[in-house]
């Protein structure tokens, strides 16, 4: 496998997998009797919500959501679209927000907007990692796995121009090589 | 436009062209001294009105259930502002009325030269005596913005519109004026054309008076992602002098209202960053209730990345002005 770029390994898998077992039992604990939707922010969420509903013992719908920024047509502007939806209604239920790894915020700032015009009887938001360096809006964050420092990771869902995903672990990405 | 703030010099000609301004828009026109003897004259006494009229830091003080003549002064020129299109002179009104959508704030200025010379002549001063009026009415109408509100009575982004009268008559600045309004209401009333495909609302950003071309993209940034924000909406003093005079102020660039977080950009070299990263500090010393994120140049050209601008010759540009 060629990994190039990728340098030192800053959470393996076991200390990925123990942490997010912590935090599957505290959310179990917590929406006990209320039947949470979780909704996965794609791609990046995929082993993490994997693992993470694994862990939990309460009754719980999953669903995802996908959205992507597109180049607009006027000058500078781009435009945010939804790649893929909600299936299940959340209106009047509890919803919970995975994300693999919160940077400025705007993401979950969108999405947050977006969930909450649908009327649903609360939103809270977990993260796997979060960078708070780069953090733009005060973003309340319910769940946390990790604090990152300001660097460029892949692994365990996260990315590097669509390689690395599949790692087990999560490692320092080196994007000199990209420009290199 | 229901409202048109003026802000003068004095001998700038500010006042004659308030006036004629008014007649021409048929808008009604508020002075301080209206605004002295007539509104003020029912809550204050004679030694207050005294006051009002010498001390700026009188208007902080509170006179009754806790309100103090500035909050009042400003709750009724918004109040016979909304009811009957208004000219208002001078208050700090540019201030009061920064984000109201609907107001013209004009600034008219003359070199001291000029200023002196008009004053020598309508009074009848001598050189001396009408150049010492003109620096005492500058300091003046300085203290009366920087006290009340933190804000540099100078500082020209807290005008949409600034005019010179060293060479302008008052009829020509009214002309300006007018043909302002006008162009700008044609403008506001023509519909944008639907290529916005995320439903996010329009806005007229050149309408806005964004300081940097920076700010502009980052507002467009936050559009394409429907989070609502504020340019500029509120100054935060934060250093005094001995008397507790305001010296150092600061207007975060941003405001994200449902994130309750104000965002400053900085685009700029280094010596400047270290400058306001004094002030968020001590805006987070001051104010810890307060959330606030700088974002650097660096983070500012990753994100412009991120968006499509890939370019040095766009990213530089940024940083041209």
């Amino acid at each position: 496998m060629n990994l190039t770029g990728v340098k030192k390994i800053i959470f393996g898998e076991e200390t990925i997998l123990n942490r997010i077992a912590e935090m599957g039992k505290q959310i179990s604990d917590d929406y006990r009797d209320k039947h949470p939707v979780l909704i996965s922010v794609l791609k990046g969420t995929m082993y993490f919500v994997a693992d993470l509903t694994r862990q939990m013992d309460i009754p719980l719908n999953i669903d995802f959501m996908s959205i992507g920024v597109y180049p607009g047509i006027t000058k500078n502007t781009g435009i945010v679209r939804i790649n893929k939806d909600l299936d299940i209604n959340i209106t009047g239920r509890h919803v919970l927000m995975i994300e693999d790894i919160i940077n400025t915020g705007l993401t979950m700032g969108y999405l947050v907007q977006n969930m909450e015009a649908r009327k649903p009887a609360s939103i809270k938001v977990c993260t796997l990692l979060n960078n708070p360096h780069k953090r733009l809006m005060n973003i309340p964050l319910e769940y946390v796995g990790f604090q990152v420092p300001d660097i460029m990771l892949v692994g365990y869902g996260i990315d590097c121009n669509q390689e690395f995903r599949h790692l087990p672990y999560i490692a320092q990405f080196d994007d000199s090589v990209l420009t290199g | 436009m229901s409202i048109i703030t003026i802000s003068r010099q004095d001998g700038s000609l500010g006042d004659e062209i308030a006036v004629r301004l008014s007649q021409r828009m048929n808008m009604q026109l508020i002075l301080r001294d209206r605004v002295i003897s007539e509104w003020m004259a029912e809550v204050a006494n004679k030694y207050q009105l005294h006051m009002l009229s010498e001390s700026p830091r009188f208007y902080l003080s509170e006179f009754k259930d806790g309100m103090s003549f500035k909050v009042y002064i400003e709750k009724i020129l918004i109040k016979f502002a909304e009811m009957t299109p208004s000219v208002i002179v001078g208050m700090g009104a540019q201030i009061i009325f920064s984000d109201h959508p609907d107001a013209l704030r004009v600034r008219i200025i003359a070199s001291e030269q000029t200023r002196t010379e008009r004053l020598r002549k309508k009074y009848g001063l001598t050189g001396n005596e009408a150049e010492k009026l003109v620096q005492q009415g500058d300091k003046k109408h300085r203290r009366y913005t920087s006290v009340l509100y933190g804000v540099e009575w100078t500082e020209m982004f807290n005008y949409d519109l600034v005019m010179n009268t060293d060479n302008l008559s008052v009829e020509q600045c009214v002309e300006i004026i007018v043909h302002h309004i006008e162009t700008k209401s044609l403008l506001s009333s023509q519909s944008f054309s639907d290529d916005d495909e995320n439903n996010i609302s329009q806005k007229d950003y050149q309408a806005i008076h964004f300081k940097h071309p920076a700010e502009e993209e980052f507002a467009r940034i936050l559009d394409m992602y429907g989070i609502e924000w504020e340019y500029e909406p509120r100054t935060f003093p934060v250093q005094w002098d001995a008397e507790g005079n305001v010296t150092m102020a600061f207007s975060p660039d941003f405001y994200l209202t449902k994130f309750d977080t104000y965002i400053e950009i900085t685009t700029m070299e280094q010596k400047y960053v270290t400058i306001k990263n004094k002030k968020v500090k001590r805006l987070r010393e001051l104010y810890p209730d307060i959330n606030i994120n700088i974002v650097y140049k660096k983070d500012f050209h990753t994100l412009l990345k991120r968006f499509g601008f890939s370019g040095e010759d766009e990213i530089n540009e940024f940083n041209r002005s």
